[in-house]
């Protein structure tokens, strides 16, 4: 048993709370979120790997069927959820940062928001229970709807509840999938299942089994925002301020690989759930690349490339074998951070111009210099230009894609780099390097510095994973190593 | 007693067929919404039915049960858990989003989707 270990999700769900609750208290609610937004990296870092067993209900041998099952909800602490839970706690105290610094008086609720959406994606990590993954699934969309309708960019609450909408289609279909996987085998934890899954207490050839296959697949692909939901996706990027998108962005993330990885323990029996996962991650880059080449909102751009990239995790997951597995999380690791310094890049750009149309802007290399190289700095990453984190995963794809006799995958993957190099060096020329129109007014606007302190933090995680990929795939390929 | 069980699991599939029906082609906003919560109360009503026992009794131990006799007979409780769970859920999603609504019928003045939620950067093309 492990007692720091739940601590992770109800110190930023307590947190979110109290802050809603005294935030007539400006200073007092400013100071608690800091020191709050700071414990939040440091808890799973001082925390041991192990499992925890709510109400201390350990597993018990059930004496009909000599099969060992769990009663009560698990938590389960590897380096996987330590790395992602280090680093969403990392991106959340930056985003806290940026917003107590960018404004005078704060909002309890919108901070309530961030710390909410943050404990949900750690539960999701942990759980070892599908239900509970959904409950905090839910919770999440909750948290995501109202950073986006909180934000004061046009027609955030239009997006909001489009968003809504779709997730409250989408949320009963996959629950009604964890309900026939109840059916089958009487339980919702994922490790009992997948038990009885490979064990043959299931037949995996009955419709009941496919038809909860399809279900909870429908649902991730709402969750990970993989077409037919990649236009949603990335308008809600597009229409919550720029911090808020960059832990939104991290957050999808987080809740794809934690519902493909509980569907890959469960379903990997099934040839067609690793043929699904990368035809809609193929399809994800395809149309990630190309709608990002037609966009001339930046932040719009940023949303569809995040798409693109979702394609890359998924890839690496439904690829299936050890490495590609550990490709794909590494490359999740990646995408977080990359994405994460676009969108407070360009956020800090806005904020400058009060402009997000790229024809409209020129000439920002001279008069903020630093925000640019960071920004030219963060897209090579995402393009996959060595020596930077992105170059690591993608190429550990490309190799796990060959490796597994597909190489017209591996070309594939490459175009699509090659493909959001040219937007991110042509959005970039646009943007920073050809004349300024005369229209355009910057002088005497300047960057919040906070914005600036979080992209230096962000393109240090970049080039240290970058030089030495090491500190994280070895860890990754044990716990792969693990659950196959 | 098993045409108790069909009836439940009719009833649900056709709560959710018809919340389907209403929440992909409907156009008022307020029926849509009235779909999804058909869509949750058909799910719900699905895993409630998977607790069911027929002739079973309260799935609570009393003293002076036979403890075999009480697994053999009891409901699934499980199930029931779950699904209270999910009403909240339900019930706090359908807060946020009727409060949307709220707010974007003072601004729009009508319930029409078509209006409401139409293509934002096509809204911004035509603003400009």
């Amino acid at each position: 048993m492990n007692e720091l270990i739940p601590l992770m999700v109800i110190v930023p769900l307590m947190a979110g709370l109290l802050i809603s609750a005294f935030s007539k208290f400006n200073k007092a609610t400013k100071i608690f979120a800091f020191v709050v937004a700071i414990c939040l990296p440091i808890i799973p870092l001082a925390s041991n790997y192990g499992l925890h067993y709510f109400g201390g209900y350990e597993p018990i041998m059930d004496n009909v069927t000599n099969v060992m099952f769990h009663p009560a909800i698990t938590y389960s602490f590897t380096f996987l959820q330590q790395i992602f839970i280090g680093m969403i706690g990392i991106l959340t105290f930056l985003v806290v940062f940026i917003y107590l610094t960018k404004y005078k008086e704060v909002s309890g609720p919108y901070l309530f928001l961030l710390f909410l959406g943050t404990a949900a994606v750690t539960a999701m990590l942990l759980t070892d229970d599908i239900f509970h993954m959904f409950v905090f699934f839910e919770i999440l969309a909750l948290a995501q709807v109202g950073i986006v309708a909180a934000s004061s960019i046009d027609y955030s609450y239009e997006m909001a509840l489009k968003y809504m909408i779709l997730g409250s289609i989408g949320s009963p279909i996959m629950l009604l999938g964890i309900g026939f996987l109840l059916a089958l085998t009487g339980s919702v934890n994922v490790t009992d299942i997948a038990y009885a899954v490979h064990n043959g207490l299931v037949n995996i050839t009955s419709p009941v089994f496919l038809l909860s296959l399809g279900l909870i697949f429908f649902g991730w692909l709402y969750a990970s925002g993989l077409p037919p939901f990649h236009t949603i996706k990335s308008g809600i990027y597009s229409k919550a301020e720029p911090h808020g998108a960059a832990l939104l962005q991290s957050f999808t993330v987080i809740s794809m690989i934690s519902i493909v990885l509980i569907m890959f323990r469960i379903y990997s029996v099934l040839p067609i759930f690793e043929v699904l996962v990368v035809f809609f991650s193929i399809l994800a880059m395809i149309l990630g690349v190309s709608l990002a080449l037609t966009q001339t909102d930046f932040r719009r751009m940023i949303g569809f490339l995040a798409v693109g990239e979702l394609g890359f995790i998924g890839l690496g997951i439904g690829l299936g074998t050890p490495y590609a597995i550990t490709a794909g999380l590494f490359q999740a690791l990646n995408e977080i951070i990359i994405t994460a310094l676009l969108f407070i890049g360009f956020g800090a750009i806005v904020n400058a111009t009060n402009e997000v149309d790229t024809r409209k802007l020129g000439g920002l290399l001279a008069y903020h210099p630093k925000v640019s190289i960071m920004l030219l700095i963060g897209g090579l990453a995402m393009a996959g230009v060595p020596p930077l984190s992105g170059f690591q995963s993608k190429l550990m794809l490309v190799q796990a894609s060959l490796s597994c006799g597909y190489p017209e995958i591996s070309i594939l993957a490459i175009m699509v780099s090659i493909a959001t190099f040219v937007v991110f060096v042509k959005t970039f020329y646009t943007m920073f390097l050809r004349p300024k129109p005369n229209d355009l007014e910057v002088e005497g606007k300047d960057v919040p510095r906070a914005m600036v302190f979080a992209m230096g933090i962000l393109l240090i995680i970049i080039v240290l994973l970058g030089i030495f990929p090491d500190i994280v795939i070895k860890g990754i390929s044990t716990f792969v190593g693990g659950i196959l | 007693m098993a045409y108790v069980h069909i009836t439940i699991l009719f009833t649900a599939a056709l709560l959710i067929i018809i919340g389907l029906y209403s929440a992909i082609f409907i156009d008022n906003i307020i029926k849509k919404i009235i779909g999804i919560s058909f869509i949750e109360e058909g799910v719900n009503l699905f895993i409630v039915a998977l607790g069911y026992a027929p002739d079973g009794v309260v799935p609570i131990i009393m003293p002076g049960m036979d403890p075999a006799w009480f697994a053999a007979n009891a409901a699934y409780p499980l199930p029931f858990g779950l699904v209270l769970t999910s009403i909240v859920i339900g019930a706090s999603t359908l807060a946020v989003m009727l409060a949307l609504v709220m707010v974007l019928y003072r601004r729009y003045g009508t319930l029409s989707t078509k209006v409401m939620l139409a293509d934002t950067s096509k809204q911004e093309e035509y603003n400009e």
